[in-house]
């Protein structure tokens, strides 16, 4: 038993701790997370109480276990006044939930598989050209919504893709081959996202002291043996945080399904759900679907909670603090090099290197693009309603960078310094939208928004979804921001701060004139990587930012725009144009983060 | 000039007992030092009074006025961290500045007062430096700087000294204690440095898991430690054991073997009888080889030497046990030989045989 007097003074301790500035910055970010995260979620939950989840899990549009479709065709065609035959790759049909979870389960595998031999050359071999092979092994985790799936199904489409075109017309093989429909999904999404696996995998591999390895040898271990019995296991940590987003972005993954016109999956089902809703009503399907989506969300994070806390997902490599084991590839060792890391780097990379040539090719609608213009880049200006859209964007993040700011330098301020329970909680809360998928942020927000605040400025059906998308983003790319401000204060000692209050300096001063300015370059890369991911979200961006259609005052944001334009004739050279304004986006905020701030810039976060 | 008084101060963190029912008065003016071992929760104390932790027991007063919940900022004393806690943003002038500005002291006078203090502490011409383009030592001067310019009632100092080379430490021990003569600040001095405690201070409090153990002028502590743990802690220390044979008032004679019997004076706060297993505590420094008319002889034989400098150290072989001394380094001794040393009955304090094993007494197996 405490007595109460007992009580009263741990009460006067802990209030002791609490300046007004303390507790207004654990209030600020507590109430915004609970209003624009918490209670959309919990909306979620409370809508799909509504329906019957026995209904959907009997409906073999949604489960279904007599596969529909044969994962592969091969027949005899005459195409174009020639025989050709023709091997078609296109998966079976299991049901729109259980495609969605098969398809998550083998991206994630072969992701991993890929990313672990790639990370592996890097971290341990050293050979000519392994510069250029890791920025190709980056290069994939450059954000371009759809327009990298539009050029993956180019290279893959037996009609006038790359590959057939090289098979059946370069080297006159009577074969076209093309992936399509689910496996089209499928092979997209490997490549988009091996390289997180691969990022993960490698700042693992670096950080794990020499001296273990050199142990193992010691005791006679090597080659294979040494890799499955030390390395691997070593790594597995960023094995798992790795693998946990690549499933997570797998699920929820819009953009290869609508590029490849795939329809049986539970992310391009609820999308279509938001296409219909204009009206005001989201048929409750799209609440049950994401609180699914949230649920294997959250199981694949806690899955790998042994192995990881969140905290290392957003910040990602710490960067060596040894010189790792690097050896010089051996002649066998090269010839695995060039003949099969290279091409595959290269391969994984040229959706990227597609897009800019979508953008500034005339015509790119046979195999090979024709002609040089700047007229799809000029388009991006000219078009009034794609002009809007990036005015919009601009908007918007600029908006949401300023609650990110104020939301993460608070929120980690307290979680770092405040002595008071409870900061764990707060931890999570601002580091969990990493694994919180976009689609259902924007049901949850669909409903509570329409709901308990109809009429107001937030409702999205009534003045457009302008104020949504800039919370939304605020709450989505908070992560960045917060764990780098995180990072920076860990930096700063207390001791520098004690200082201050010790010489008379109020909390307010001593943060406004010592702890700010001297993470001031931590603050600015987080912002500034939160601002491209803000310029590049998807999953919010072509739900919510619809509602309002693409009138001539629209208020969607790029990727909407990106979406729509998708179907419009000369609309994919508009849309690749888009991507090379979002790349170089991007690029020039990575040059400025690493090489001008000198900071870690965090890659994930599509 | 302000007075500190702490009132049975208590501090845990969980389990730990960082501070327990400490109780100090240090008085205006005063050079006050907390010495104690690693982890003994002096540093804790230091930060309760500047008001970085509150205590969940006890008083802080500040003169008459009790500051306990009063915050770091509104208590008008300043603190020099262990690791200077400077600014790396800021100027040598700007860090210097800063609690003047806090205070909105006019600009003018601000320059002049930053100009006085750092030709206080020599440091006149770096005012344009930042931190990291200074040594430890003019980091030191001017961590000191940024704490004297504000005029606190009361200067706190966390071993400030322990990042600096022996050479420096020295010396800066020696400005240190000038400057707070000059300005009569009162000062509280945390060190684990016995030596440098006893140097440079009014007075010390030994502190010993969270605990006062004794509290008083260096000399006095040095020559009437309040038990063994202080007699053990200060200075370097050796020790025999035996059994009480004779008491006469406080003076003891303690039997260490069939040969050899030792007399001392009785600990205060301790009580002896016949019979009773006890521990007579020596310094190593005050052995003599002139023992002629001298009561306390001890004779033995050396097992090794070892050149120290100032004095030669030898561990000698007493029957069974071994102690050492250090004799002038002008008497050359050889290992094996027999050897007859005198100690001054005075010099030697008789303690009761309890919980002795903790304490770090040379050769006491
Ligand atoms: N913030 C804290 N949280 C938990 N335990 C603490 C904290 N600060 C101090 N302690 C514990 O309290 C005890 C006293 O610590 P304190 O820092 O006061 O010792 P110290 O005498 O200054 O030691 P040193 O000479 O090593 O600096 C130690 O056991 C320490 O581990
Ligand atoms: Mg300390």
């Amino acid at each position: 038993m405490i007595k109460r007097s007992e009580l009263l003074k741990n009460l006067k301790v802990q209030m002791f701790y609490l300046d007004p500035v303390l507790v207004t910055q654990l209030a600020f970010p507590t109430l915004m997370l609970t209003l624009f995260l918490i209670a959309p979620i919990a909306t979620v939950l409370l809508v799909s109480l509504n329906y019957n989840p026995a209904d959907i899990f009997t409906d073999p549009t949604y489960v279904n276990f007599n596969p529909r479709g044969s994962p592969i065709t091969i027949r005899l065609i005459t195409f174009r006044g020639r025989e050709f035959i023709l091997i078609k790759i296109s998966g079976v049909s299991l049901g729109i939930i259980m495609n969605s979870l098969v398809n998550s389960f083998i991206v994630t595998i072969c992701a991993s598989i890929l990313g672990i031999v790639v990370a592996f050359v890097m971290a341990r071999y050293s050979f000519p050209g392994r510069t250029i092979l890791r920025v190709l092994a980056m290069t994939p985790l450059l954000v371009t919504p759809f327009i990298n799936a539009f050029v993956i199904r180019k290279i893959f489409d037996w009609r006038d893709g790359i590959i057939s075109w090289i098979i059946g017309d370069v080297l006159h093989l009577p074969y076209r081959i093309g992936i399509e429909d689910l496996a089209g999904v499928a092979i997209t999404q490997i490549m988009t996202f091996f390289p997180i696996i691969y990022l993960n995998v490698y700042s693992s591999m670096i950080n794990i002291d020499p001296s273990m390895e050199e142990q193992a040898e010691n005791l006679g271990a090597k080659g294979l043996k040494l890799f499955r019995t030390v390395t691997l296991p070593l790594s597995l940590p960023g094995l798992a945080a790795g693998a946990a987003i690549v499933f997570i972005f797998s699920l929820e993954d819009v953009a290869a399904p609508i590029v490849f016109n795939e329809k049986r999956f539970m992310s391009y089902h609820i999308l279509e759900r938001f296409l219909e809703a204009t009206t005001g009503q989201l048929s409750p399907v799209a609440a049950t679907l994401s609180l699914i989506l949230l649920i294997l969300a959250l199981a694949a994070f806690i899955g790998i909670k042994k192995y990881v806390t969140l905290k290392q997902y957003a910040m990602l490599s710490r960067g060596g603090r040894w010189s790792p084991r690097i050896r010089r590839l051996r002649l066998k060792g090269l010839i695995v090099v060039y003949l099969f890391i290279l091409p595959l780097l290269l391969f994984a990379a040229f959706p990227q290197i597609g897009v800019f040539i979508y953008a500034l090719a005339e015509n790119w609608a046979d195999p090979l693009p024709y002609g040089f213009t700047l007229e799809h880049m000029a388009k991006i200006v000219e078009d009034p309603l794609v002009f809007r859209a990036i005015v919009n964007s601009l908007t918007y993040s600029i908006l949401a960078i300023i609650l990110i700011v104020a939301i993460g330098v608070s929120s980690s301020y307290v979680i770092a310094r405040a002595r008071i329970p409870a900061t764990d909680l707060l931890d999570i809360l601002v580091t969990s939208p990493i694994a919180l998928p976009g689609l259902v942020i924007a049901v949850g927000y669909f409903y509570f928004f329409t709901s308990i605040f109809r009429g107001t400025p937030l409702d999205p059906i009534t003045f457009g979804p302008a104020l949504l998308l800039s919370l939304a983003y605020s709450v989505r790319r908070l992560p960045f921001t917060a764990r780098a401000v995180y990072a920076g204060l860990q930096q700063v000692h207390i001791a520098l701060e004690e200082a201050s209050l010790n010489l008379g300096a109020s909390r307010l001063k001593t943060l406004v004139s010592i702890v700010i300015p001297l993470i001031g370059i931590n603050i600015l890369s987080g912002a500034l990587i939160s601002f491209v991911y803000c310029m590049s979200e998807t999953s919010v961006g072509i739900t919510l930012g619809g509602l309002k259609g693409v009138g001539e005052e629209h208020q969607a944001p790029i990727s909407f725009i990106m979406m729509d334009y998708l179907e419009r004739v000369g609309g994919p050279h508009i849309v690749a144009s888009l991507g090379v304004l979002l790349i170089s986006i991007q690029l020039l905020v990575i040059v400025l983060v690493n090489v001008v701030f000198k900071q870690k810039y965090a890659y994930i976060g599509v | 000039m302000t007075r500190v008084t702490l009132k049975e101060v208590s501090k845990k963190f969980g389990k730990v007992v960082a501070v327990d029912k400490a109780s100090i008065e240090v008085d205006h003016g005063e050079f006050f030092t907390l010495l104690g071992p690693s982890g003994c929760g002096k540093t804790t104390t230091l930060r309760i009074i500047a008001g970085f932790e509150i205590p969940d027991e006890g008083r802080v007063i500040f003169d008459e006025e009790d500051v306990t919940f009063k915050k770091p900022y509104e208590r008008g004393c300043a603190m020099v961290f262990q690791n200077y806690a400077l600014w790396p943003h800021m100027t040598v002038y700007d860090n210097v500045a800063y609690g003047l500005k806090i205070r909105k002291v006019p600009k003018e006078e601000i320059k002049k007062r930053v100009k006085e203090v750092l030709d206080l502490v020599g440091l006149t011409g770096l005012e344009n430096r930042y931190p990291l383009q200074l040594s430890g030592g003019q980091q030191q001067r001017v961590a000191l700087a940024r704490a004297l310019v504000i005029e606190p009632k009361v200067l706190l100092l966390d071993e400030p000294l322990s990042n600096l080379d022996a050479k420096l430490r020295l010396r800066m021990r020696e400005e240190i204690r000038k400057i707070q003569r000059d300005l009569n600040i009162t000062t509280i001095y945390v060190t684990h440095d016995q030596e440098e405690a006893m140097s440079i201070s009014d007075r010390v409090a030994i502190m010993r898991r969270g605990r006062i153990v004794q509290v008083g002028r260096p000399s006095e502590i040095y020559m009437n430690p309040r038990n063994l743990f202080v007699a053990t802690f200060i200075g370097r220390s050796t020790a025999l054991r035996g059994s009480i044979e004779y008491i006469q008032g406080r003076r003891v004679k303690m039997r260490v073997n069939e040969k050899l019997t030792i007399t001392g004076k009785l600990a205060e706060d301790y009580e002896l009888s016949v019979g009773d297993k006890a521990i007579a505590i020596m310094h190593p420094e005050d052995f003599t080889l002139k023992v002629e008319g001298e009561s306390n002889i001890i004779e033995g034989v050396v097992e090794l030497t070892m050149f120290l400098g100032p004095f030669t150290q030898l561990r000698i072989n007493v029957g069974d046990q071994n102690m050492i001394a250090y004799i002038d380094p002008e008497y050359e001794v050889k290992t094996g030989t027999r050897i007859r040393l005198a100690i001054k009955e005075e010099d030697v304090i008789i303690f009761p045989l309890i919980g002795w094993e903790e304490f770090e007494v040379e050769t006491i197996t």
